[in-house]
């Protein structure tokens, strides 16, 4: 816990909360979309459990188009 | 005009219907911002893994507000570049090859201004996340660390900027000269990596190179003064992106008529 006091909370809650804010917007484009390149399934999975990356990864490449 | 606003408007609503307003100035704010985090934490990082034997000294010490900039700032000449040419890659290529490129084309729409909206519509979106992220960094470096005055800050965004244009420009062209978008994306990806690298390497040679305008942005940074080839750099990517430009309009124009 001691660990835990040092952290200035005020700093790093706005990161999260964007990091919550691409993590939603992701998920409801996810929901919208037809198609996705690969299982959707396994975007979901991929959005929810890989940190920050997943979103991202998911916008860049999962993302289809056309 | 009317004609290129139109256009233009086309763009900007495509990308807030796929979200790209919001996704990419949040990865750039992620991007950025991680650096001043993760260096003003070391220390703490380091004593929970744990692993050292009792009574060690660590005694890293502080990197100055500048040097902590300069390298959030260069995260976005490596995955920013890769986001830049990801997401433009198919901006014309995908609509050619889908067949909207034909359906707007078919009316009386001018290729330049078809092939400029698209650029400036990225352009806008390029600009303004680089400007929130960078923001965004250089409040956290000064918070965690020291206050990097605002005029260097404005004047390395505009350094930075100018280089990720000239990016976004070669992946305009290679997305219109090409039609297949992942083609286009690993073409932009290998030159500009090339280019990078060649600059990077022939520094003292190459000191116009649009790519060493990364470079003169951190040593604005950490120096505090505008390195002397900065300008004729500046004056020389202006002069690319714009060459870049026509020839794409160029190109396009002679495969759209021959398809």
């Amino acid at each position: 816990m001691e660990l835990l006091e040092g952290i200035n909370w005020g700093l790093l809650a706005p990161l999260f909360i964007i990091q919550l804010i691409l993590l939603i917007v992701s998920l409801v484009d996810l929901s919208r979309i037809e198609k996705t390149n690969g299982p959707k399934l396994l975007w979901v999975f991929i959005i929810i459990f890989v940190n920050i990356i997943g979103p991202i990864l998911y916008f860049v490449i999962g993302r289809r188009n056309d | 005009m009317s004609q290129w606003m139109t256009l233009f408007q086309k763009e900007i609503l495509e990308m807030w219907r796929n979200f790209k307003w919001i996704w990419v100035p949040i990865t750039f704010i992620l991007l950025g911002v991680s650096e001043p985090v993760s260096s003003y934490y070391l220390p703490q990082i380091i004593k929970s893994f744990g692993g050292l034997p009792e009574g060690a000294i660590i005694d890293i010490p502080p990197p100055t507000a500048g040097a902590v900039l300069a390298s959030g700032l260069s995260q976005y000449s490596t995955l920013g570049v890769l986001i830049i040419v990801l997401s433009t890659m198919g901006v014309i290529a995908g609509e050619r090859k889908s067949g909207v490129a034909a359906m707007i084309l078919v009316k009386p729409v001018f290729y330049l201004s078809y092939v400029t909206s698209k650029w400036a519509g990225s352009l806008l979106l390029v600009w303004f996340s680089l400007f929130i992220g960078y923001l965004s960094t250089w409040y956290y470096t000064g918070q965690l660390f020291d206050w990097v005055a605002f005029s260097d800050f404005l004047q390395s965004f505009v350094l930075y900027g100018l280089w990720l244009t000239v990016v976004l420009s070669i992946t305009v062209f290679f997305s219109s000269a090409l039609l297949a978008p992942g083609m286009a994306g690993f073409i932009s990806l290998a030159l500009t990596l090339v280019v990078s690298i060649f600059s990077g390497a022939l520094s003292h040679l190459l000191e116009w190179s649009p790519a060493q305008l990364t470079s003169y942005a951190s040593g604005l940074l950490s120096a505090g003064e505008l390195p002397e080839h900065a300008m004729p750099a500046s004056i020389l990517s202006i002069l690319v992106i714009i060459l870049l430009l026509w020839l794409s309009v160029f190109l396009f124009k002679k495969k759209e008529l021959a398809a």
